[in-house]
């Protein structure tokens, strides 16, 4: 009895603080869909004039949300599967691979995977210019996915760490090569690291927003972060409907695998950034 | 044999890619930071042109007097070329006539040449024509462009210019960009430089106590509840993780501009509705730490929530088989525990929270006025986006250079929490 | 097929965990390397399966120098402790894969699959996954995916220390049996005494890195060359005592013991008594104190101490009345009395 009300206490005190975000988090979803009185809290008729911009442009100049949507698809798809591919290779050499320098490798992925690589931001910008990748979205799909890379190396590597060895030694003993090994024997064991790392660097890639507004600032290379910041900027009139209809849909992606895998990207999150 | 080669193939393309967009670019911020690039003078070296506006600042430049006069009242000549050059292009007659009746003859301004050109019996019609016509006898270099140095020092030569002012105008005349160390004289002399560090050190400070206090209590308080409870609350503070930014944002400007949330609840009680956002650099300032601090908070949340779990569940039980009351229990087992976590959160969050302006430039932009411009979003603004339009990619490379070196340092303090002896160990397959 | 180590070396870093070590190991021959925690036997098979490099010294399979020869290519076939099935693959193609690489047909792999699965005594488990199977039945899949190649040689790194005492006892005379059948060469690696001697033809017993003694476990059991091989075999283990080489042994405090007839060393000794050798049936001898019972079923183990201060270990069939705390006097079988040399070596 004692104790049950002070878990009340408790679910008060946090829900107290909690309100804010569920307060928005209603209203995002609600004032999407319905049309509000502006000093009233009570939803209105229901009414989808906001999603007008699925089928029309909503001012003239503005690329289509499809092709931006095609974009963004592409960019967070190439980039998490240029991590993935690439961080299970490296990381399979870090782990697992005799090689000179080993001990240097695995020191600078480290340093790398603390380092803050926003702050590089202006030296790309000016080496995509000269590389000419500026204002395209292959310069901020290489951008994007060397960024990524020292978490998805050190994420895979935790994950090769975990494969016991004997099976590796067991495999090299049934007279299977090293890469065999690798692509026969150990990648299936590390297929939740593959899953995961794919899904991290997917919501990642589809939720940037400062590379492609640096890098890519043209109309024909704009994501929907950009393109959403591009209409709440032009916008003098703070038309939240039409905003918060355009973040429903920017954000579906990412509430779907939110409810899908909601536990094993809370593991990732917690472990991932521990090191 | 094999083992080394196929490990430096798997490592080479991710190699690569760091070496490209993380060395490079570590070198070119140091390196960029000594140069006075900006839109202006673009990226990949310049030309050599003088304009009319730059006369009046020649003087200082160290160009005598007489050459500036030179330069600036040379105008049109008859020459040689110059016919040949019109014979091709207009007329031949036209040409012909010129020279016979003007050849050598030198005018000062081009209205003069063209009345000639007009005047002829064979005369140039179109106004359009003439100017170019005219242009084809000019023998200043005001306004010509020069690709290269040896060219526009030619061209010096024929105008006959004092040849004593020849570096001068060359250096003048450039329009690239050049080495320099003025970006850091400029940082330490700008009185923003100070200000900007002081609201970086204010913004991380607050947002790192915030995150941590906010974080723990967050992580302790699900603990105690029941699991489905415990995950509500969880999965309420996680989605702000994964959120796009623009969209987290978003919300936050709807709940705290002057039509939204706030505005229209204390409008009920007859408040005026007003940005709360972006009023004064207080109400700037709490929105921005708590943008950042409900993110950061959840960040904590995951962590600290393993940290916990990790705890032996025997430890808790002794604990409330000795007595202890839940804050005891807190107090002298949990917290304890908690070092090593609240430890690498403060050193990964100060980090990230130094370096990032993503949040703040899209809430405030740094506003109202420069209220809540952070050293980070100070090097961007500078850098990449400014409303006067031309962007100083040098003095914006010194401001990243700061970040940069303080990254350096530390991440290499963060290889400190490793065991290095670990890195060590030798692969087991010894092939 | 032989297998011969000559002067192997195997260094990790500064540290030299093994030196010139010489092992010959004949066609057919199961031989045990025994040895404590620590000694080198893991790194030994690892040698000699070529997961590791030896660091000198050569290997041997018959004729062929193996010594430089990548593991891939040295029909080797190896039961890993903890099996090291491939947990998504199913047993069938467990089994099969050292054939798949090998890009046999598919019909020649089930048929030979079949075969080992016959010989291990799992055809009814081919469709099942590693983690569907008991641990007997892992151990089993492991040996036939081990035997499938027809290996030159087989390598056991502890293969039974994962088993419960019962299942241990059955896949000891299994993988006896399966060696036996197939006549192939084999080593196992372990550190259970009791293993070694009852699977094995000869045992190398092993410590810090040196092979001690290589013999038929019989004559390491009754004739071991130093203290340390005493001490290691048998269980309960041997009982030494310092004695003093005279007339006749004394261990002091007036406790006298005859010499054996082929000791003839003098001075400072130590002797060691096995304890089926010790006790009642041997007339008296030795006074002292029961201070410890433990009844084991068929036989009871007694530790008495002597009046000396000594302690020695008597094994006893169940049922004889001894009690805590009662004073003995029991002799020993003096003609089976090991003397060793203050050094550990034998006299
Ligand atoms: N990779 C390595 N680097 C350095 N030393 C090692 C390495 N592998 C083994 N050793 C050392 O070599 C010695 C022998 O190890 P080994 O694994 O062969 O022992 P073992 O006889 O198999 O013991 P156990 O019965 O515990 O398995 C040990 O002292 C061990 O610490
Ligand atoms: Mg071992």
């Amino acid at each position: 009895m004692n104790t049950n009300s002070r878990i009340w206490h408790l679910v008060v005190i946090l829900a107290i603080f909690s309100a804010p975000l569920l307060i928005m988090y209603v209203f995002q979803v609600m004032d999407s869909f319905t049309e509000r009185r502006p000093d009233s809290l009570w939803p209105g008729e229901l009414d989808l004039s906001n999603w007008r911009f699925l089928w029309e442009k909503i001012d003239s100049g503005r690329p289509s949300i499809w092709v931006v949507t095609f974009n963004t698809f592409v960019f967070a798809t190439t980039t998490a599967v240029a991590v993935t591919s690439l961080s299970t290779m490296a990381g399979y050499a870090l782990s697992r691979l005799n090689m000179p320098g080993r001990p240097y490798f695995l020191g600078g992925l480290i340093m790398l995977h603390a380092f803050p690589t926003i702050t590089l931001i202006i030296a790309i910008f000016i080496i995509l210019q000269f590389l000419g990748l500026f204002d395209s979205l292959l310069g901020i799909i290489f951008v994007k996915a060397a960024l990524e890379l020292p978490f998805g190396i050190w994420i895979m590597k935790g994950f090769y760490d975990t494969v016991p060895w004997e099976i590796e030694m067991a495999g090299v003993q049934d007279g299977a090569s090293r890469v065999r090994v690798w692509w026969e024997l150990v990648l299936p064991q590390v297929k939740p690291g593959l899953a995961a790392l794919l899904i991290i660097s997917f919501l990642s890639g589809w939720s940037e927003f400062v590379l492609p507004l640096v890098l890519a600032p043209g109309s024909s290379t704009q994501v929907l972060a950009t393109y959403m910041n591009a209409v709440i900027q032009d916008d003098a009139t703070a038309d939240f409907g039409l905003f918060k209809a355009i973040g429903m849909f920017y954000s579906i992606p990412v509430i779907v695998i939110y409810l899908l895998f909601q536990k094993q990207l809370m593991n990732i999150y917690g472990g991932g950034t521990k090191g | 044999m094999t083992s080394r080669f196929l490990g430096i193939t798997f490592l080479s393309p991710a190699l690569v890619s760091v070496i490209l967009f993380f060395l490079l670019p570590v070198l070119l911020t140091v390196v960029f930071a000594f140069t006075n690039m900006s839109t202006s003078t673009g990226i990949m070296g310049g030309d050599y042109r003088i304009i009319k506006d730059q006369l009046r600042s020649l003087p200082d430049a160290g160009v005598s007097n007489e050459s500036i006069e030179q330069l600036e009242t040379a105008g049109f000549q008859i020459t040689e070329t110059g016919l040949a050059a019109l014979a091709r292009n207009f007329s031949a007659d036209t040409a012909e006539e010129l020279g016979r009746n003007y050849m050598g003859e030198t005018f000062t301004a081009r209205r003069d040449l063209e009345r000639v050109l007009r005047g002829l019996d064979d005369p140039i019609r179109k106004t359009r024509d003439r100017k170019a016509a005219a242009d084809l006898f000019a023998v200043t270099i005001m306004g010509e462009r020069y690709d290269s140095e040896a060219s526009f020092r030619t061209a010096l030569a024929s105008t006959g210019i004092d040849t004593a002012d020849h570096d001068a105008l060359v250096n003048v005349a450039y329009t690239g960009w050049t080495w320099t160390t003025d970006n850091f004289r400029l940082l330490l002399e700008l009185p923003s430089t100070l200000r900007y560090a002081m609201n970086t050190a204010f913004y991380v400070v607050c947002t790192l106590l915030f995150n941590i206090t906010f974080g723990l209590f967050l992580a302790i308080s699900t603990f105690y509840l029941p699991a489905k409870l415990a995950n509500t609350f969880r999965a309420v503070w996680f989605l702000p993780r994964i959120l796009p930014p623009v969209l987290y944002v978003l919300m936050w400007s709807w709940f705290t501009w002057d039509n939204g949330f706030i505005a229209t609840v204390t409008g009920w009680f007859g408040v005026p509705p007003q940005n709360w956002m972006m009023q004064t650099s207080t109400h700037a300032w709490t929105v921005v730490v708590l943008i950042n601090g409900f993110v950061g908070a959840s960040l904590g949340m995951i962590l600290f929530s393993s940290a916990i779990k990790a705890i032996p569940t025997s430890m808790l039980y002794a604990s409330e088989v000795d007595g202890a009351n839940r804050w005891q229990q807190v107090r002298f087992i949990i917290l304890p525990q908690m070092r090593w976590p609240i430890l690498f959160m403060t050193s990964y969050q100060t980090l990230s929270l130094l370096t990032s302006f993503e949040y703040i430039l899209l809430a405030t932009d740094g506003g109202p006025g420069r209220g809540t411009e952070v050293w980070a979003l100070a090097a961007y603004h500078t850098a990449l986006n400014n409303y006067g339009g031309n962007l100083q990619y040098g003095l914006g490379a010194a401001y990243a250079l700061v970040l940069v070196v303080i990254g350096i340092a530390l991440s290499a303090l963060y290889l400190r929490f490793f065991n290095f002896k670990e890195l060590l160990i030798k692969p087991r397959i010894e092939q | 097929m032989e297998l011969k180590l000559n002067k192997f070396t195997k260094r990790f870093g500064d540290t030299t965990v093994i030196k010139d070590m010489d092992l010959t190991v004949a066609s057919g021959e199961m031989l045990a390397l025994l040895g404590p925690s620590g000694c080198g036997k893991s790194t030994t098979l690892f040698a000699i399966c070529g997961i590791h490099k030896m660091s000198g010294g050569t290997l041997h399979f018959g004729e062929r120098d193996v010594t430089t020869v990548p593991a891939q290519q040295r029909s080797v076939g190896v039961v890993f402790q903890n099996y090291a099935l491939y947990p998504h693959m199913t047993v069938e193609q467990n089994i099969g894969f050292p054939l798949k690489v090998q890009k046999l047909s598919k019909s020649v792999i089930k048929a030979e699959v079949a075969r080992l699965a016959e010989l291990v005594q799992i055809g009814d488990l081919l469709n099942r996954r590693p983690a569907q199977l008991s641990g007997g039945q892992q151990q089993r899949v492991a040996l036939a995916r081990a035997m499938i190649r027809k290996p030159d040689v087989l390598l056991l790194d502890e293969p039974l220390a994962n088993l419960d005492a019962k299942l241990r006892l059955e896949m000891r005379s299994e993988i006896r049996r399966i060696q036996r059948e197939t006549g192939i060469t084999a080593i196992l690696v372990t550190h259970d005494q009791v293993e070694a001697m009852s699977m094995c033809d000869r045992i190398a017993l092993m410590k810090e890195g040196k092979i001690v003694q290589l013999d038929k476990p019989e004559n390491m059991y009754a004739n071991p060359g130093t203290q340390f091989v005493a001490g290691f075999l048998g269980n309960p283990p041997i009982s030494f005592l310092p004695a003093t080489a005279g007339e006749t042994l004394s261990l002091g405090g007036n406790q006298t013991l005859a010499r054996p007839s082929t000791l003839d060393a003098q001075g400072d000794i130590v002797i060691g008594i096995r304890p089926e050798h010790f006790g009642p049936q041997h007339g008296t001898g030795l006074e002292g104190e029961v201070i410890f019972v433990e009844p084991q079923g068929r036989e009871d183990l007694i530790d008495v101490r002597l009046d000396n201060g000594g302690a020695i270990c008597a094994i006893l069939p169940s049922g004889e009345p001894v009690k805590l705390g009662q004073r003995v006097n029991w002799g020993v079988a003096s003609e089976r009395i090991l003397a060793f040399a203050n050094d550990g070596s034998r006299l």
